[in-house]
């Protein structure tokens, strides 16, 4: 192998740095043998390096890959997706090392390191992962700046040195492109996640099933209004609309389940003041979007369902932004057609015999829907209720019956479950709604954020003339719990945010981690906007913003206007630093002492030292000897000796130059 | 046929290419002792890792786009970006640079010469990572860190033909520092190295030619008979320098030897009449080295040159360099 072909220590030293670093933001989402199939390549090329051992041959290279292959399979059952494509090209990238023996392997390596940053963006794009990603562009190139310092035997941090500056001067080039790049749409169907959990409010909802409700700090989405914030009383995020309950379950109708006809909204009467308002929401793998009624998006991609929800065809896979407007005081569906108006009222025929017969009581002695709905609320209000999020489990036969006569705790779901089924029986049209209610204003930048622990379900009837009107039950059994939210409501019980004892929520008390929180927020929910969720509409906004009409003309122009602006710079202090080639005052004197002798036909040779050409020079000068001699010696003496005094010296040497004629 | 000619009309086109691409880089970098790179002498490509890595690139711009991804469209871009500073960072790796020739060895022909360079570097940039080869040689890695000038000993083979051998244009290239863009420059550095005859033995010199009468004393450095002192010159030799005179506090004075010559010889072109000027060259060639090889005198007597009776290193240079140069017009010692 040639020497400029092996890998200096240092570049090794480098590279194994930088595939730890790699693998950092991948952590948690891979299976964790694959972390020990770094730990195994790293000693074993170190042991390679040393001499100890040496590089795999090809049936323990094959068995590698087969065991590796059969890992993979056996901790996600399946090789295809986007999760153990990417955990076998990390568990490749440690088996690389194994591989690498001169440059072009470490070629190979690097720039699948940069690849394997890319992936992690398909997972995450939190602000912090960026930054360890943007770190790690950082270590890959100076493993690749290292492997081109030849012959570094130690340990040296000049390489990244070297590639920070690199990656600094990149930098303004690359926001250039990223705002000015024309975005796509997808070329071909790509993977998707399909071993990541869904997170957030379920497909469906059973009353009674789980005893205990778990609900983390995570953000579920932010929103920033416009205008003014609503109070957070009003603020019903509308996620799913559960009409149909079977077993026990309430769900959502599917698309192709609503007839035809029925499939388009009916047009609302626009009244009262519109609210205007951009979400950006956590990827949930879900379809539906999250919105105050009445909402309506004009972004591309985003459908209304009959029910007033919006939805997206796709699974939300990544962050996403979009707008919507809501017209909260219009009239839903004042005409009930008689397909919606049965699917409406339908309950299963046997189940709860107890909660119906006590709702058609009801009915009997109102007069009309309103009453209805009043006399199960302060049914609610006036018996002993609790809201907990610790409920007794329900029996699986006739759970409803069981809450509302024995067990009589429990939280929104209960409720609003009970609620409905009691509306339907008494002949009320009715339904389920799952989403969020309230949320937190974050004071830094008056977003609103809104955590996984701000789930909620409620009830919607439908009224004569009013159309559909939301009924809140859990508002009467716990108005704490809609005026200030679920840690007030659960003040008494302790059971808020109990399963994240690091979520910097519960410590909200303290100012300072709690400006920390908000600080953070505030920048993420700025990240998310600005570059998670930019796409060819806001570029488009953007571009008009700063540009006017844009032409290619103008693209061109600005393109090339701009890197010219940074590359010029770069480029001048690169090379013209070379230019300022400044010769000490002492060696500027000794040439011209050289031109004289010069000028008489003594030329100074390429590498002769100063002795030896005024040894020369004093042989076929003889009658100026003397005065070489004597600028020979000062020189050497201010060149080598270092003198105490030499400003003095050199004044004496200028003058024993000047006086050579 | 056709064929034939074909390929004879593009053997033609590839000298002539190959004749007006030497005439266009000899204006473009004219030879010189001392030679800087700059802009005119720099030449940029992308390396074979460079081309991989915009493969790389391509891959992961479809990866952006087919998953909508900013931030990884953000990573290829700066990776693209970083391709563009590379070029300026590989660029000013070499330009600066300072090449200077030193000197050549002489060689027999066929055998290896020392070419040695000088490498200085410009005030405040570093050279890192430069590779150095001769057409035909071997390759040389230097880097122009810590230290301002490096000295490099580069040994190449010289050609069979005696007289003044030029090695061509030296390549200098760099990567540093990604790798991405290869950077070289050939330069000519106006550095030939003297080839001698090929040396070719003969069974004995014809018509010896003593001139000097046997037993006259000739000083000869080296021999063994004491014959006086004299003052201490630069280049005497340590072990002649009359130390228990120093140690009384005389000046440096060095002791002389003589040796009694027993023979003191004319080389001379005419011993060879009716053989061809190579082969008279070789032979006196020959002759040189044994007499040299045994530390006896002797003359060369050359049309045009001759070098009267010494021995010693610097004489056997200057009479092979006489005999390397006889009748290329070069001037001779």
């Amino acid at each position: 192998m040639k020497v400029e072909q092996q890998i200096p220590r240092n570049a090794l030293v480098w590279i194994i740095i930088s595939l730890f670093t790699l693998v950092l933001p991948h952590i948690e989402r891979v299976p964790h043998w694959v972390l020990s199939v770094y730990v195994l390549s790293a000693i074993w090329r170190v042991m390679v390096y040393r001499g100890r051992w040496s590089f795999p041959r090809w049936p323990i290279k094959l068995g590698l890959i087969f065991a590796a292959f059969a890992g993979i399979l056996f901790s996600y059952r399946s090789l295809i997706g986007l999760e153990p494509t990417v955990a076998l090209l990390l568990a490749a990238f440690a088996f690389k090392l194994l591989e690498l023996k001169e440059r072009k392997d470490a070629y190979v390596l690097l720039f699948l390191g940069y690849f394997v940053i890319l992936t992690e963006f398909l997972f995450s794009q939190d602000l912090l992962i960026v930054l360890l990603c943007v770190v790690n562009v950082v270590l890959v190139t100076t493993a690749l700046v290292a492997l081109h310092r030849p012959g570094v035997d130690s340990f040296s941090t000049r390489p990244l040195t070297k590639a920070s500056l690199m990656v600094l001067q990149a930098m303004p080039l690359m926001l250039v492109l990223f705002f000015l790049f024309p975005r796509i749409g997808p070329l071909w169907t790509v993977p998707i996640k399909s071993q990541q959990a869904t997170t957030g409010m379920s497909e469906f909802m059973t009353p009674g099933d789980v005893s205990q409700l778990s609900r983390s700090s995570e953000v579920a989405f932010r929103v920033e209004f416009d205008g003014a914030i609503p109070p957070r009383s009003t603020l019903y995020w509308r996620g799913l609309v559960m009409s149909r309950l079977r077993e026990n379950t309430w769900s959502a109708l599917d698309y192709y389940e609503v007839p035809a006809r029925e499939r388009r909204p009916q047009e609302p009467q626009f009244t009262g003041v519109p609210l205007r308002y951009s979400v950006i929401m956590a990827p949930t793998q879900q379809r539906w979007l999250y919105s105050l009624r009445y909402a309506r998006s004009t972004d591309a991609g985003i459908l209304n369902a009959a029910d007033y929800r919006l939805f997206r065809p796709v699974i939300i896979e990544d962050d996403l932004l979009y707008r919507v407007t809501s017209w909260p005081a219009a009239q839903l569906e004042e005409r009930l057609s008689d397909w919606r108006r049965r699917t409406e009222l339908a309950l299963p025929p046997q189940a709860n015999p107890r909660v119906r017969q006590l709702a058609q009581s009801i009915a009997a002695d109102a007069h009309d829907s309103q009453e209805i709905v009043d006399a199960v609320l302060t049914l609610f209000r006036e018996q002993p209720f609790v809201y907990t999020l610790q409920p007794p489990l329900l029996p699986q036969q006739d759970p409803m019956d069981a809450f509302l006569f024995d067990t009589r705790r429990g939280f929104c779901e209960h409720y609003a479950s009970v609620f409905v089924i009691m509306m339907r029986a008494a002949g009320v049209p009715a339904r389920v709604v799952a989403g969020y209610q309230g949320g937190e204003v974050n004071p830094v930048n008056r977003t609103v954020i809104v955590h996984q622990f701000d789930a909620h379900a409620w009830a919607e009837v439908w009224i004569q003339g009013q159309g559909w009107v939301r009924v809140d039950p859990t508002a009467a059994v716990s108005p704490e719990r809609i005026e200030l939210g679920l840690e007030e409501a659960l003040a008494g019980e302790g059971s808020f945010l109990a399963d994240s004892p690091l979520s910097p929520l519960r410590y909200r008390r303290i100012d300072i981690i709690n400006k920390l929180r908000l600080r953070y927020d505030a920048l993420t929910y700025r990240w998310q906007s600005w570059v998670v969720g930019f796409n060819a509409d806001t570029q488009l906004q953007l571009l008009q913003r700063w540009f006017g009409e844009f032409s290619a003309r103008t693209f061109a122009v600005v393109i090339l206007g701009s890197w010219a602006l940074v590359l010029i710079p770069v480029g001048l202090v690169l090379l013209l630093r070379r230019k300022v080639h400044k010769l000490s005052k002492l060696d500027r004197l000794y040439l011209r002492f050289c031109d004289k002798l010069e000028k008489r036909g003594v030329t100074r040779e390429a590498g002769e030292s100063p002795s030896a050409f005024a040894s020369r020079a004093q042989h076929q000068l003889p009658l100026m000897a003397r005065s070489i001699a004597d600028v020979t010696q000062r020189y050497q003496r201010l060149a080598y000796a270092g003198t105490d005094d030499s400003d003095r010296e050199l004044d004496e040497l200028a003058r024993a130059v000047r006086k050579l004629n | 046929m056709n064929t034939v000619a074909g390929s004879a009309t593009a053997s033609t086109i590839g000298l002539r290419v190959r004749r007006r691409f030497r005439a266009w880089i000899n204006r473009r970098i004219p030879p010189s002792r001392v030679t800087t790179l700059n802009q005119r002498r720099i030449f940029i490509f992308p390396s074979k890792a460079g081309l991989f890595y915009a493969l790389c690139m391509l891959v992961m711009l479809l990866a952006a786009i087919n998953f909508q991804n900013n931030l990884s469209y953000g990573l290829t871009f700066l990776l693209f970006t970083l391709f563009i500073v590379a070029i300026l960072h590989t660029y000013a790796n070499l330009s600066g640079l300072t090449i200077r020739a030193v000197h050549a060895r002489p060689a027999f022909p066929g055998q290896r010469s020392e070419f040695e360079l000088q490498l200085e570097r410009s005030r405040r940039g570093e050279h890192v990572g430069l590779r150095l080869q001769w057409p035909g040689g071997s390759p040389v890695s230097a880097s122009l860190v810590d230290s301002d000038s490096l000295r490099l000993q580069m040994h190449l083979q010289v050609g069979q033909q005696r007289g003044w051998y030029s090695p061509g244009r030296l390549l200098i290239e760099s990567s540093y520092p990604l790798g991405l863009l290869r950077c070289w420059s050939w330069i000519d550095l106006d550095l030939h190295a003297l080839v001698y005859p090929r040396p070719l033995a003969s069974a004995e010199l014809p018509g010896l030619a003593a001139e000097t009468p046997d037993g006259a004393a000739v000083l000869i450095e080296g021999s063994d008979d004491f014959f006086g002192f004299r003052d201490y010159r630069q280049g005497d030799s340590l072990r002649q320098i009359y130390w228990k005179g120093l140690a009384r506090g005389q000046n440096v004075q060095v002791k002389q030897y003589v040796a009694y010559a027993d023979r003191s010889v004319w080389l001379d072109w005419e011993m060879f009449t009716g053989l061809g000027t190579e082969q008279r060259l070789s032979h006196l060639c020959y002759w040189v080295l044994q007499f040299d090889a045994q530390g006896d005198e002797y003359g060369m007597r050359l049309p045009g040159v001759t070098i009267a009776p010494d021995c010693g290193e610097r004489h056997r240079e200057s009479v092979l360099r006489a005999l390397a140069l006889h009748g290329t017009g070069e001037p001779s010692p």
